[in-house]
């Protein structure tokens, strides 16, 4: 457990130390809710949420890359795969709801007429599924500037695709634009049932995923014996 | 003069110098620096004088002591033992016949 | 250099140079006093730091502490690799090298650029799959890579406390460890900023501390003075021999042959021939 706490202890310094990107996810998701903050409130929390799920992912991203050179050694001394990866993953959780937090307080004191607890579950979600998927993606991509494009282009098509058509569904945040229909529009529990699925099943696949892959880049190599 | 000779002279004979100022009193680095260019060595520097001050400590030649100087702070002051002096006067006969030799031939090329 | 920093160097030298540190104060005091009477500039009237460190080492007679003329019997093999085949593409980069390293000795891996050194080194500590052959381990392990293995937003105490709580170390105890071994590399990261600002030496004496750190069995050091200047690597050396003494096993990889005199294996990996030769 020391094991654990301490990569996560380490993992937060290490993003609260870029301040630049620190600044630059934080203030991301402001800027979309404000940017339909005027004509269209509905539309203002679906992109507030899926501006909290980019700037998670683009720190999990980050966080993942910087670990790259030093988890082999420190799988070397003494760490299992499964330390470094519950350490990350529980600094990043910590972190996206720490982030959600004072955007769950603005929705509630900035609009009355919407369901406050479909949209915290809309940012727990969204902080299950982003951490691990960055992770995922650091894993995937050589650097850093290859993930965050990547990144880019997920959270565009997730803005720009018709919800309703079937691929939207294979995008990771597309539960988040479900449930928000739910929470801003009143529509059935049929739109909250689709997203709490998606969602959930999103967040467990891209857990197991990110693991997966964490386990065969650090894993024992078989040419190695050790003797008693 | 050529400086490379002056060094090779100076390597022979340093010590013995530095042992014949302090046969007249007890002094520290500096000081013996400047007796040695008054006397007309030439310039001594630090790196030079001081390895030879701590040769001729260990084989008990001098020994050396810190104290407060009449001004300035502590320095480390070198007084000659019994033993170093009497190793200065052997030697010193030795330099007499040695350099009897070399001025001999020397002279006969002035002399030419 | 001004006279403060050359007087700090001066005290370093002559430690690394055995000089007894009482002796060393008196020296360093001697010439601070010197260098005001006269008012000359260290460099004028001594020279540099560690040619003069030489001279007052050769007038005290000290012996100066190179390789330690130690030769007890070897311990049991610690690290043994066998028949490491390995090919990067179609270029055989190794081609069937034998390894074998006891408790208390050091190991030398030689050989041109991008001849497997580094290859090799992977390979025994398991980051890399040979394509053929097999490494037995007896003990820990502890790695120190050529470059990266740091976290550039972290500063050196909490690089240890990291690496320590993997080898179960506390966090206190961890931190006084690394950073006494840092002492020893005449580095003190206590106040040390962000290893994104640390000299490419100094992030290299950081790497080595934590290989060091939990006092693994088998250390192995992928050419870690890169950047080091001549002091820090002296340091270094001695670290090494002080490691061999406490009966580990050390394999180097190096390109330079100064100290093979000083090792006890040398493993040569120039191109297609592998000779392991009893120093």
């Amino acid at each position: 457990m020391i094991k654990v706490l301490t990569v996560a202890e380490m993992t937060v310094r290490e993003i609260l130390r870029r301040r630049a990107v620190l600044v630059i996810i934080l203030m991301l998701p402001l800027a979309f809710y404000l940017s339909r903050r005027g004509d269209h409130l509905g539309q203002s929390i679906r992109f507030v949420c899926l501006g909290l799920g980019w700037a998670l992912s683009t720190a999990a991203l980050f966080s993942g890359s910087a670990a790259r050179g030093l988890e082999p050694r420190l799988r070397l001394s003494g760490y299992g795969t499964g330390h470094l990866y519950a350490g990350r993953l529980a600094a990043l959780w910590t972190l996206g709801l720490v982030l959600s937090a004072p955007y769950f307080l603005l929705i509630r004191v900035d609009a009355d007429r919407v369901e406050h607890g479909a949209i915290a579950l809309i940012m727990l979600l969204t902080v299950a599924v982003a951490a691990p998927f960055g992770l995922v993606l650091s894993v995937l991509v050589p650097r850093e500037l290859e993930g965050t494009l990547l990144l880019l282009t997920v959270v565009g098509l997730q803005m720009m695709m018709d919800p309703a058509g079937s691929a939207a569904r294979l995008l990771p945040f597309w539960f988040s634009r479900e449930i928000a229909t739910y929470a801003v529009d009143h529509t059935d529990g049929g739109y909250l049932a689709r997203g709490l699925t998606h969602g959930t099943v999103c967040a467990l696949a891209l857990t197991v995923l990110a693991m997966t892959l964490a386990s065969i880049r650090l894993r024992r190599r078989p040419h190695l014996r050790p003797v008693t | 003069m050529d400086h490379e000779r002056r060094g090779q002279w100076l390597r022979g004979v340093l010590d013995l110098c530095v042992l014949a100022v302090l046969l007249r009193r007890e002094s520290y680095g500096y000081e013996l620096a400047q007796s040695l260019d008054a006397a007309g060595l030439g310039p001594i520097r630090g790196g030079t004088l001081y390895p030879v001050l701590l040769r001729l400590q260990r084989t008990g030649m001098v020994t050396a002591q810190w104290r407060e100087g009449e001004s300035g702070p502590a320095r480390k002051y070198y007084r000659i033992t019994e033993a170093g002096g009497e190793m200065l006067r052997r030697t010193a006969a030795d330099w007499e016949t040695f350099t009897r030799g070399v001025d001999t031939l020397l002279r006969e090329v002035a002399t030419r | 250099m001004n006279t403060d920093a050359w007087l700090h160097a001066l005290d370093g030298e002559l430690r690394r140079r055995g000089i007894d540190p009482a002796l060393a104060r008196h020296v360093v005091a001697e010439a601070a006093v010197h260098l005001r009477d006269s008012r000359q500039a260290p460099l004028a009237a001594f020279g540099p730091p560690d040619a003069y460190a030489a001279a007052v080492a050769e007038s005290v007679g000290s012996p100066v502490r190179s390789a330690p003329h130690r030769r007890s019997a070897p311990g049991p093999v610690r690290l043994e690799a066998r028949g490491i085949v390995k090919r990067h593409r179609r270029r055989t980069v190794l081609s069937g090298v034998d390894l074998t390293v006891r408790a208390g000795e050091i190991a030398a891996v030689v050989g041109a650029n991008g001849c497997g050194k580094s290859t090799l080194l992977r390979i025994c500590a398991g980051l890399e799959s040979p394509d053929r052959g097999e490494v037995r381990l007896r003990g820990t392990l502890g790695f120190c890579p050529q470059d990266g293995g740091t976290s550039d937003f972290l500063v050196p105490d909490e690089h240890f406390a990291l690496v320590g709580a993997g080898r179960g170390m506390r966090r206190g105890a961890a931190v006084r460890a690394g950073r006494a071994y840092a002492a020893a590399l005449d580095w003190d990261p206590a106040g040390a900023g962000q290893a994104r600002f640390l000299s490419g030496g100094t992030r290299q004496k950081l790497n080595l501390v934590m290989a060091g750190l939990g006092d693994p069995d088998v250390l192995l050091l992928d050419e870690p003075y890169q950047g080091f200047d001549r002091g820090s690597y002296v340091d270094f050396w001695r670290q090494l021999w002080a490691w061999r003494d406490a009966g580990k096993t050390i394999v180097v990889v190096t390109h330079l042959l100064d100290q093979l005199d000083r090792v006890d294996t040398v493993l040569d990996l120039t191109p297609a021939r592998t000779t392991e030769a009893r120093a």
